[in-house]
């Protein structure tokens, strides 16, 4: 057929071409000659997102508010303290009243820790084995790459990319994201990492996993994280509270131990978020983590 | 005759313009946010290259799938490097545009067309990244990810398949002459159209 005898030079140029730029790209890196192309991704697309997130955000809420009920649920039960807010933030018929509520969370948990934030809305989330959300602040907000980002309850993840008008997020259960982390009251650190596409697919609640430098550190199941911030405070700045340790493993013949962690903020409902545009004078050490549950209490 | 036909033909391509836009946008900014189980997305916009190069041929096929894995490689908030979507979709369009000849003749060849089409793209898309490095692609990830957005992917075809056969339909049925025509399948119709070309 003519057509096709036609359509497969077309076809050989075109995947030339894809070829050409994965290795341009992949060489180039963070300076890679084709950023521009990216930021023009972003100039298009970020408003069209933006727009549609406008649409979309408030019926999205209302799905996210079904389909964690069951889990916040559980949470509640255990945390006896917690169920009172929690049912109170269910129950909210109007969603204006709950986005108000997190963002005032928010200034609580960046006020205790001299943080200085600016906050912003998810808008999309990224396709594929990628663990990324798009910001709907960008440069003209006075955010930059490299910047830690936290929801009210902890860590969500940093900054990799900034567009005019959004940012995106490489979150912190993405599996190419590495964190420094401090276990609390201790000075034992390690590191966290994160599993891939929110941890979800294995049924856990635990999407990251923690290794301590230390192999003969105490470790056991209910310690609470803190990041222990990089250098220079960037990417991460210190003490943003990460999650508790659910379980740990000790692989036979490793010299460490992990530990699965469950993180404090919602990575499957992320909404309101915070840019920490500004790091603490000082390091908040564990002042940011909320008041620590007594047992049976 | 030639200046209807052009007119025509330019249309098209504004309207698969603007399917793929939109397929992208609703991507990122509803189907990646769902909390389905095992946290696992139908790929819309694979979907939306299969339907349009099944509607269009492989040549429009692979410029198709060209040019909406390129603007999925830019569109925030990926993280990959530029041209591992465009290939992976040009390759899907140019064959699923390959056995657009056999869609009149079976119901069923379209429903496959998307489940191999879901199971070549994340594969093609994971053995891309492998190549490259990419932390995220191992072969853990791509076991337990792969038969659940194959699934997903065969589930919401029919939604996107509709669509897409709609808006096309629409915009070539309004643009006809003959009265009747807007009666035809939008498969039949395509092959009409072929034949006059």
């Amino acid at each position: 057929m003519n057509h096709t005898r036609r359509s497969r030079p077309v076809l050989a140029v075109l995947l030339l071409l894809s070829l050409v730029l994965i290795t341009v790209d992949h060489r180039g890196r963070q300076n890679s000659p084709l950023r521009g192309l990216r930021l023009a991704g972003a100039a298009i697309f970020g408003p069209i997102e933006n727009a549609a997130a406008a649409v979309v955000n408030p019926v999205g809420s209302t799905v996210d508010d079904f389909t964690n009920a069951p889990s916040q649920k559980r949470r509640a039960d255990r945390l006896q303290r917690e169920n009172q807010r929690l049912q109170e933030q269910l129950m909210s018929s109007r969603l204006d009243k709950a986005r108000a509520g997190q963002l005032n969370r928010l200034l609580h948990s960046a006020g205790l820790g001299g943080f200085k934030i600016v906050a912003a809305e998810v808008i999309s989330a990224g396709q594929g084995f990628e663990d990324t959300v798009t910001l709907d602040a960008g440069s003209g907000s006075g955010i930059h790459p490299d910047m830690t980002v936290m929801a009210a309850d902890g860590l969500v993840g940093r900054v990799t990319r900034v567009g005019p008008s959004t940012a995106t997020v490489m979150l912190a259960t993405d599996a190419g994201s590495q964190v420094g982390a401090r276990l609390e009251a201790s000075k034992e650190i390690g590191v966290l990492q994160g599993t891939g596409r929110r941890g979800l697919s294995f049924g856990t609640t635990a999407p990251l996993s923690f290794q301590l430098l230390n192999a003969n550190a105490p470790l056991w199941p209910g310690q609470r994280l803190v990041t222990l911030g990089s250098q220079g405070d960037r990417p991460y700045v210190p003490g943003v509270p990460i999650g508790t340790v659910e379980r740990v493993v000790k692989t036979p013949g490793s010299l460490t131990r992990t530990a699965y962690i469950r993180p404090f903020a919602h990575f499957t409902s992320l909404d309101v978020v915070a840019v920490v545009v500004a790091p603490p004078k000082s390091d908040p050490h564990d002042a940011v983590l909320p008041p620590s549950p007594r047992p049976g209490g | 005759m030639m200046t209807s036909a052009g007119a025509s033909s330019a249309g098209r391509n504004l309207t698969a313009a603007l399917v793929i836009v939109a397929a992208l946008v609703v991507q990122v900014a509803v189907a990646d946010r769902l909390p389905l189980p095992g946290s696992v997305t139908p790929d819309l916009v694979l979907l939306t290259v299969v339907a349009l190069a099944l509607l269009n041929g492989e040549l429009v096929g692979a410029i198709i799938g060209f040019c909406a894995g390129l603007a999925a490689d830019i569109i925030p908030p990926a993280d990959h490097e530029i041209g591992r979507y465009a290939l992976v979709y040009c390759l899907i369009g140019y064959a699923c545009g390959l056995v657009s000849a056999e869609m009149d003749r079976s119901s069923v060849a379209p429903f496959l067309a998307v489940a191999a089409g879901g199971l070549a793209g994340m594969v093609l898309y994971a053995g891309l990244g492998m190549m490259v490095g990419d932390p995220r692609a191992t072969w853990a990830n791509i076991s337990r990810l792969v038969p659940l957005s194959v699934l997903y992917d065969v589930l919401a075809s029919p939604f996107v398949v509709w669509a897409v056969l709609r808006v096309a339909h629409r915009f070539e049925g309004g643009r006809a002459s003959r009265p009747g025509r807007n009666d035809l399948p939008p498969l039949k119709y395509r092959a009409m159209s072929r034949e006059q070309v």
